[in-house]
């Protein structure tokens, strides 16, 4: 019988050994990882030089586990495995609760914080003057409406807050917090649904004292599943969220310059559902200077957004507020040399930020 | 190259394991020759020729020395290599701390030389002076053929991190050695265990020290929950690739000494160096501790003796004060063992096991530190010192999320798995089942095994920079 089971122990090893090898050999090499929304690395370039400083073995170790087979189920293996065999509260910073994918952003970095509302105080010193009222609002992190938060590591979002706006004075501050909850997320992703934002558009038009021009929004299902960018990250077999995207006058009318393609677009880009990330159908995801215009409010004042990703669905349902919205992301594009492209007199200006972007502000320029 | 690495797993291993299998016997160690140095230079290209310089001074200075055996001139090639393998050490490895220190002493600035560490230096360097101490002794006589020497030196399955194999263990191995399908089938069982606890017991608590390294929330709890985490962590890690190692050697034939005997059941320290590192204890004692006259000296030589050998166990980890300290510390509790402390300690039954893993928690703190400074903060952490809370949520959310890998790694440091596999395995109904249960055990580990490194980046062997 020991040689029943040597025999199995063998075979079986050598299978799973021999299959991938031959797999990893003659299968033919991704370009782009769909799941993770990354490049793919590809087989590295061999010469004298990369051998002797090393650099050939390197690329080829990120190679061979880019491009290894079944790499996805793999990865969802190991994220099974951590969660449910091992027990352990999150894989990766991620985890899964009320049947949504989570990222814990912990701890709270009051100095990002700080060094935010520098950069915000900065534009407002720079280019804003009396004419102009200035608005600050934070997208709390999906996280915030967990409805189970014991024993979880969660960011201490007042705290967050009350550091941003204490570096901001000269802002009005809109409280959004209360208006959401967690089925206004996707479920597979960090963003927002904007079928569920009205309600928050709504308040900032309000607080904002915007010319709204009124018209009925209609939601429009696209029936495409939509896996988050959570979803990638984790590698579980979740089922997809549904994008769906909403429509009024003003939006129907909207004329979208992006500066970066120096071309007109479409509010929503239909195409996009079909690329990498489907949410960047919304204003055609991470541009860092674009305009809409209103054609059905056309006496209105401007309103500028300093923004993220998560403005891009929530810009067309205030539009209807305003006769133009221009939408600057300091990510891309650097604060200090903004006065070229955008004249900031009698505008109204809004910093939208979710509290992920103030909590790791390393990134705005 | 990794044991626990893609390239390694599914590109290296494979087809050395078809080369070697295919070529005839006379050929094998050719191909397991070749196999390695492809191995040692994909880690480091530029340190083949140390590899190399070492491989072919010892394969001389081994045949001088057999040549003028029982003359002069026999010691005169014994210490000849010995001094060759312990400066190329030296300046690999020590150079850059004696300069600083040299500095720090005269207030001088002499420049660092900035040599990164040859991969498994300390392991091969080892294994050369064995070697060529064995054949000055007439225990082994000297190898011949240059092919089977460098197999012996260069063999990849213990090359960077052990265990020490002395060429007098696989002397006549080199020459002959069976490969059966049941060994092939132990050795596949034993690499499979050994990196399951490389990367799913010692990886996973790695990443917990890293993140208690990295907050600035620190509680008490945690302190403990990071030195147990850590203790068992060099355990796994070492163990781990030990086994590997052991696995591989089996593989391919060859049978390697085991290096650790679950070292954390042990009832004082001086059983805690019997069972841990076993090739590296064994081969201070019969190369420096015995040499220098053992425990047959007065007391005083023999108290000598003992810290010389600690303190070059210390540096041999490391060329770091905190590595010399953490030597002295045995030094210190073996001597106290010796004299007084060990029939203390035996009598009371229970206390014997909590001394020894709360002095060996404490050794591996000051182990794991980048200066004393911190490794006397860290233990002073452990006692609440600077008034940290006794734990927060940080702390009870950490505690949660590794507590079942924490637990399998405790119950996985003791013999209980072995025994409980070993009663099952001789019950006839059950061994029929292992029978298929266990292959497939073996396949359900390697995939989790795959699936963690594809998850993973790059993850050293902690054992690499010794």
């Amino acid at each position: 019988m020991k040689k029943l089971r040597s025999s199995l122990i063998v075979i079986l090893a050598s299978i799973l050994v021999f299959g991938f090898a031959l797999g990893s050999l003659i299968l033919p090499d991704k370009d782009v990882s769909d799941t993770e929304r990354r490049p793919l690395k590809q087989f590295p370039k061999v010469s004298m030089q990369t051998v002797k400083d090393r650099t050939f073995m390197t690329d080829f170790e990120s190679y061979s586990l880019d491009q290894f087979p079944l790499r996805d189920k793999f990865r969802g293996l190991k994220s099974f495995t951590a969660l449910n065999v091992f027990g352990q509260k999150d894989t990766n910073d991620l985890f899964v609760s009320e049947n949504h994918i989570f990222k814990i952003d912990y701890p709270i970095s009051t100095d990002s914080a700080l060094r935010a509302a520098n950069i915000f105080s900065d534009i407002n010193n720079r280019y804003l003057n009396d004419s102009n009222n200035v608005y600050l609002s934070i997208i709390p992190d999906k996280n915030y409406y967990l409805a189970d938060k014991k024993g979880k590591l969660l960011l201490d979002y007042e705290l967050l807050i009350k550091t941003l706006k204490e570096g901001c004075k000269f802002a009005d501050y809109i409280d959004i917090s209360d208006l959401l909850t967690l089925d206004d997320f996707y479920r597979t992703d960090s963003h927002w649904k904007q079928e569920n934002i009205g309600k928050v558009a709504d308040k900032l038009l309000e607080s904002m004292n915007a010319q709204i021009v009124d018209s009925e929004r209609v939601i429009v299902d696209t029936n495409k599943d939509f896996y988050g960018v959570y979803h990638g990250q984790l590698g579980l077999d979740l089922p997809p969220d549904n994008i769906k995207y909403v429509l009024d006058d003003s939006i129907f009318d909207a004329v979208v310059y992006n500066y970066e393609s120096q071309k007109y677009e479409d509010v929503y880009d239909l195409e996009k559902l079909n690329g990498v990330d489907p949410y960047e159908m919304y204003l055609s995801g991470p541009v860092s200077l674009l305009t809409i215009e209103n054609k059905t409010n056309v006496g209105a004042k401007e309103l500028v957004v300093f923004r993220d990703s998560f403005t891009s669905s929530m810009a067309p349902l205030i539009l209807k507020g305003y006769s133009k919205i221009t939408l600057i992301d300091i990510r891309y594009l650097s604060s200090k040399t903004l006065d070229n492209y955008i004249d900031f007199e009698d505008k109204d200006v809004l910093f939208l930020y979710s509290s992920s972007v103030i909590n790791n502000s390393e990134t705005l320029k | 190259m990794l044991f626990s690495s893609i390239p390694f797993l599914f590109y290296f291993l494979p087809l050395v394991l078809i080369l070697y299998f295919i070529v005839p016997f006379r050929f094998k160690n050719a191909v397991f020759m070749l196999s390695s140095l492809f191995f040692y230079g994909w880690g480091e290209p530029k340190y083949l020729f140390f590899m190399l310089f070492s491989i072919t001074q010892g394969y001389v200075f081994g045949l001088l020395i057999e040549k003028y055996k029982n003359k002069k001139r026999s010691k005169v090639f014994l210490t000849a290599s010995i001094l060759v393998s312990l400066l190329l050490l030296a300046y690999c490895k020590y150079a850059d701390f004696f300069i600083e220190n040299f500095n720090l002493v005269t207030g001088l600035s002499v420049p660092l030389l900035k040599i990164a560490l040859p991969i498994g230096i300390s392991f091969y360097t080892f294994q050369i002076l064995s070697y060529a101490v064995d054949v000055y002794r007439g225990d082994v006589p000297a190898q011949r053929n240059y092919i089977n020497l460098a197999a012996y030196i260069a063999m990849f399955p213990q090359l960077i991190a052990g265990p020490i194999v002395r060429y007098s263990d696989v002397a006549a191995q080199l020459e002959k050695r069976d490969i059966t399908l049941v060994k092939i089938s132990d050795g596949v069982k034993r690499f499979v265990v050994g990196l399951s606890k490389k990367i799913l017991i010692a990886n996973v608590l790695g990443e917990l020290v890293s993140i208690f390294k990295a907050t600035d929330n620190k509680t008490v709890l945690f302190y403990w929950m990071y030195a147990v985490a850590y203790m068992l962590h060099v355990y796994f890690d070492f163990s781990g690739y030990s086994d590997m190692a052991i696995g591989l050697g089996k593989i391919f034939g060859f049978d390697f000494l085991e290096n650790f005997n679950y070292p954390y059941i042990s009832a004082s320290i001086t059983e805690f160096w019997r069972r841990w590192h076993m090739s590296l204890g064994s081969w201070f004692r019969d190369y420096l501790y015995i040499p220098l006259g053992g425990n047959r000296v007065s007391k005083l030589r023999w108290f000598f003796n003992i810290f010389v050998v600690w303190m070059a166990t210390g540096l041999w980890h490391g060329a770091a004060w905190n590595f010399v300290v953490w030597g002295l510390f045995f030094a210190v509790l073996l001597i106290a063992e010796k004299t007084f402390l060990l029939k203390i300690v035996s009598k009371i039954k229970g206390i014997n096991h909590i001394y020894v893993l709360f002095l060996v928690m404490i050794s591996f703190v000051i182990f794991d530190s980048t200066s004393l400074k911190e490794g006397f903060s860290s233990i002073g952490g452990l006692f609440g010192a600077g008034g940290i809370p006794l734990y927060n949520t940080e702390t009870l959310y950490y505690l949660a999320s590794f507590a079942v890998v924490l637990i399998l790694g405790v119950i996985g440091s003791t013999p209980l798995p072995k025994k409980v596999y070993s009663c099952l395995n001789g019950k006839n109904a059950v061994s029929v089942i292992l029978d298929v249960v266990e292959p497939i055990a073996v396949l359900v580990l390697l995939a989790i095994c795959t699936a963690y490194l594809i998850d993973g980046s790059f993850n050293p062997f902690l054992y690499f920079r010794f």
